[in-house]
């Protein structure tokens, strides 16, 4: 992490435990500084689709701190269609927290959740979340919805947080088997989530608005994949950090008029793009978007790039919006996060044969048990089908739960690999 | 022989082929396979479940849908083929009608699978008649709550209390009484009460309703609540706690791997919390003291890296102290420490009316003790006896780290222990000082000073060490270096003593307690001053010494 930002992280760290709201404002602050970097002194090597990309999420990151009272806290796989119909603003906890890593502001956070007895093995994403609220930093939104879709983390959490602000929590129930059975199961739900959701606003939704909104999640999902399947013989450079951020945008924002420009623009970016030069990356999970080693070796090079990451395209299946409920619930039930393993093991195979994947690297986030757990099967079979994989252990939001120098050392050891297999 | 892992298994249904249930509960010697297959960093229960039917021996497995590792265990032994018969049963997270459904789709599910695969018939009055009741309990108990417990830790706690101990973790406190099953006519209106009955059982921590939980902590017969984590398992530690912030009653965290390592630390700590929950154990029937007269009484703490002994006489003043390193064995350290403060008494062996162990070796030392104490309850009679103002107890030795909170009269009320992981004790220090290539003595002068706050971020041993060389690296001044590993233990000290509630007036003991950094970044992050008595390290020991004259 870069210095400055390692300064204002401690800043931010030392105002958190005296002067939560002081800490608060002094982090809108920043996002607001930083999105009129970004408006006015657009990162040249983004294309323009990524730096749209940037905008809308640091606008939405910056409507729940702004705005609490409109936004409803969401775990990153609930379908946010009726949230965002209504108008209420998805309020992402996951975002946040890499908001919050990116800012350099989660030490304070994370101390603070082991003096509450939060188990250190808990996702840091929920950690430093979980931290953030506990010091009052974050502030409390209107209601929660959640699921236990793709982890434990998700029910543990923001149960928890629902307690800790006081306010209505529901959760959709995703059963193991993926079937028609257990779409009509969670379509159902899904149902009753959205009369929970017109209670708490007291605004009615109008299923026109629904389907509409399930309309252009169905267009975005086809443009993104359309757009994957470009990333095969197109060089598109890009950075790690809106690679990981578009999966908030197809998971929280999916359905959004902004978001379905965003795909279209995806499209036309990768069209215009000159044909592919370097080495394909599919990554597997989330991204360290922080880690200077990373970030040196996969931000704008010309040499590698993740073409595809399985959090920002998992759950972009057909949809049908005369059906609005049927389609979110398959987008829960077939997601490759739900059920079996094999499951998930079958997707990335899909992925890497359609970006023309050189190799695949599968990263153990540290407190991800779903994933953790998978990652010899995963391996062994992407391995088989001739894709090699790299395990990489380290976290996706904590810094303290990894080491640059290891994550170097295999990222580099895994490219020389990949160079001398393709030479 | 069909093994299960969860009260939520229809283990009447099982038996309705006539088949036998067990629950799983073995503990490896290792954890290779299951390293191997899947990954470190998964419970030791889920861990010992692939190593169990990896090595061989378990045929038939029928797992409960719980959580993400079972999952993953599920995914990963169903690639292998190891067992003949290997069932996940999906479990609703609710006990709604629609969860109930579900669940009694998946039982109708079992019962077809186990019938294809063994060929047997499925008998409806057998099911029914499958029921049994448990033996309602009474009166004053101590609760094992949280995880799932293995048998040998249950039977390890059961012989620390003098109350009865009741384990109400996942496996165990399963009570179905089956009247609705027995009423139904049909199979599929027996499965869907069936379904009913186990969703109605008091939920796991894996239920979204967790309301009649409460039940568990909330019962006037509960005397102590053991609380059993294991390793990266998620689900049990925000109830930890909640309880500890809502209930008066008594509550000690343990957390395990599922392995036996680290029993004697676990011993230390049941023993400590008994004599919590109902003071020191009665006397064993050792000499009594002398009523009046000249005497001496010694208290020997076996440590780590040290062996330290006190000898009081009759007006409890000190006579005579050693501290000598324990060495090989904790036998000959004591032996040798006791000798050598004899000498410093000028007192020989035979005058000593009474002597109390305390410390880790406590067990393990040779004849001539009349007793052991933990060294919990001795840390506390020290310094409380040191300075009658003390609350809380700071205590960073080699191997671990604790607080103990203290009542106006120096008895326990609470307190904590790190875990097995070595950040924030002495051995941290050691390890990073070596990293530094600097002596301790240095180090603890060394980090008092600091021009730019370097913050350590990693906990774990091995990252911060590589943290440190890549501070080096860049050329970063050593003592401030040092300052920021200072406020790492400082961190990890100040989260422990926050799980207690901070009181004051604070003091600090152990080896650590001489390093000068550590305690002022100590300070500065508790913003207290810390008490340090000359006697610091031997605090323990005399402790020990003051308990010979209680027993
Ligand atoms: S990283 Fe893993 S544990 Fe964390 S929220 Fe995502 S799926 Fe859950
Ligand atoms: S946590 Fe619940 S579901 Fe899991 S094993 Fe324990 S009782 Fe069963
Ligand atoms: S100990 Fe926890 S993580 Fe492990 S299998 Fe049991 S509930 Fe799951």
């Amino acid at each position: 992490m870069s210095h400055l930002i390692d300064t204002f992280g401690a800043f931010v760290d030392r105002q958190a435990p005296a002067h939560p709201v002081r800490a608060r404002r002094l982090l809108i602050a920043a996002y607001e500084a930083k999105k009129w970097q970004m408006r006015l002194a657009p990162d040249r090597g983004l294309p323009p689709s990524k730096r749209e990309l940037c905008l809308i999420m640091m606008q939405s990151i910056l409507d729940c701190l702004r705005r609490p009272e409109h936004s409803a806290m969401v775990s990153l796989f609930v379908p946010c269609e009726p949230l965002t119909a209504l108008g209420v603003h998805p309020y992402s906890v996951e975002g946040l927290s890499c908001y919050l890593t990116g800012a350099g502001a989660y030490r304070a956070f994370l101390d603070h959740t082991v003096e509450d007895g939060v188990p250190e093995t808990l996702c840091s994403y929920h950690r430093v979340f979980l931290g953030a609220a506990g010091m009052h930093v974050m502030p409390a939104p209107r209601f929660v919805l959640h699921t236990n879709l793709a982890c434990d983390a998700n029910q543990l959490t923001f149960r928890n947080l629902a307690g800790r602000f006081h306010i209505p929590d529901f959760a959709v129930d995703v059963p193991f088997a993926h079937s028609e059975e257990a779409v009509r199961y969670v379509a159902e739900q899904l149902r009753k989530m959205v009369r929970f959701i017109e209670d708490c606003s007291g605004q009615k939704l109008p299923e026109e608005a629904l389907r509409a909104a399930v309309g252009r999640s169905a267009r975005t999902a086809k443009n993104y994949r359309r757009y994957l399947s470009l990333q095969n013989d197109h060089w598109l450079s890009g950075d790690v950090t809106s690679e990981l951020y578009a999966a908030f945008m197809n998971h929280v924002l999916l359905g959004t008029p902004q978001v379905e420009r965003f795909s279209q623009m995806c499209l036309e970016d990768v069209q215009n793009a000159p044909p592919r030069s370097g080495l394909n990356l599919l990554w597997l999970h989330t991204i360290p978007f922080w880690q200077q080693p990373v970030r040196q070796r996969l931000n704008f090079s010309d040499r590698v790039r993740i073409a595809a990451c399985d959090m920002s395209y998992e759950g972009l299946v057909h949809m049908d919006a005369s059906k609005p409920y049927e389609s979110m619930a398959a987008r829960m039930v077939y997601s490759g996060f739900n059920g079996s393993a094999e499951y998930r093991v079958k997707a990335a195979l899909q992925a890497a044969r359609t970006v023309g994947a050189d190799g695949v690297v599968y990263f153990c986030h540290w407190g991800c048990k779903a994933t953790l757990g998978a990652a010899q099967m995963v391996k062994q079979s992407l391995e088989a089908a001739g894709f090699p994989t790299l395990i990489l252990d380290g976290d996706g939001c904590d810094p303290g739960n990894s080491s640059d120098g290891q994550v170097s050392t295999r990222l580099d050891a895994f490219l020389e690999l990949l160079e001398a297999r393709n030479s | 022989m069909i093994y299960t892992i969860c009260k939520y298994t229809p283990t009447e249904l099982l038996a309705s082929f006539g088949q036998t249930c067990t629950v799983l509960d073995r503990i490896p010697e290792c954890f290779d396979r299951a390293e191997q297959t899947a990954h470190p960093n998964l419970c030791g229960f889920g861990k010992s479940v692939l190593e169990a039917v990896l090595s061989g021996g378990v045929r038939e497995l029928v797992l409960v849908n719980c959580c993400d590792t079972i999952r993953r265990v599920y995914d990963v032994l169903q690639r292998t083929g190891a067992c003949d018969f290997l069932f996940l049963m999906d479990l609703p997270h609710e006990a709604c009608g629609c969860s109930r459904a579900l669940l009694t789709g998946e039982l109708n599910r079992l019962l077809n699978t186990y019938a294809t695969y063994s060929g047997m018939e499925f008998s409806l009055p057998k099911f029914q008649a499958a029921f049994r009741t448990n033996a309602k309990n009474c009166g004053p108990y101590v609760g094992i709550l949280g995880v799932r417990v293995g048998r040998d830790l249950e039977r390890m706690m059961a012989r620390c209390f003098s109350l009865p101990v009741r384990n109400l973790t996942c496996t165990q406190g399963r009570c179905l009484n089956g009247d609705s099953v027995r009423a139904a006519g049909t199979l599929e209106s027996a499965l869907d009460a069936y379904a009913a009955e186990l969703l109605h059982q008091v939920p796991c921590r894996r239920m979204d309703d967790e309301t009649a939980r409460q039940a568990l902590y909330r019962d006037p017969d509960l005397r102590g609540i053991v609380y059993h984590t294991i390793k990266f398992c998620d689900f049990y530690g925000f109830e930890y706690a909640e309880i500890r912030r809502q209930m008066d009653v008594p509550i000690l965290k343990v957390e395990t791997d599922y392995t036996r390592q680290s029993q004697g630390q676990i011993l230390t700590r049941l023993e400590a919390f008994s004599e919590t929950v109902s003071g020191p154990a009665p006397e064993t029937g050792g000499s009594k003291l002398p009523t009046e007269g000249v005497f001496f009484v010694a208290g020997i703490d076996s440590g780590s890296t040290s062996t330290d002994v006190v000898i009081l006489n009759q007006d409890k003043k000190i006579v005579g102290t050693s501290i000598v390193p324990t060495g090989a064995g904790a036998s000959a350290g004591a032996e040798k420490s006791l000798e050598a403060a004899l000498r410093s008494a000028g007192l020989r062996q035979d005058q000593l009316a009474r002597t109390v162990a305390t410390g880790y070796g406590r067990a393990n030392l040779g004849g001539g003790l009349e007793q052991s104490v933990t060294e919990i309850t001795c840390h506390a009679r020290g310094a409380f006896f040191l300075n009658p103002k003390i609350r809380t107890i700071i205590d960073i030795g080699g191997q671990d780290s604790k607080v103990i909170r203290i009542d106006g009269t120096g008895h326990v009320i609470n307190f904590v222990m790190n875990d097995k992981c070595a950040a924030g004790t002495g051995r941290f220090l050691e390890m990073m000082a070596r990293t530094l290539g600097m002596g301790l003595e240095e180090m603890s002068r060394t980090g008092l000073t600091c021009r730019e706050d370097i913050t350590i971020s990693s906990m774990c041993t091995v990252f911060a060490e590589s943290e440190v060389v890549s501070l080096v690296a860049q050329n970063k001044d050593v003592s401030d270096i040092v300052h920021g590993l200072n406020k790492s233990v400082a961190a990890k000290t100040a989260a422990l003593a926050a799980r207690l509630g901070m009181e004051g007036d604070y003091c600090m003991t152990g080896g650590v307690a001489k390093n000068a950094g550590v305690v002022k970044a100590l300070e500065e992050k508790l913003g207290v001053s810390l008490f340090i008595s000359d006697e610091a390290q031997l605090c323990g020991a005399l402790g020990a010494a003051l308990l010979a004259f209680d027993l």
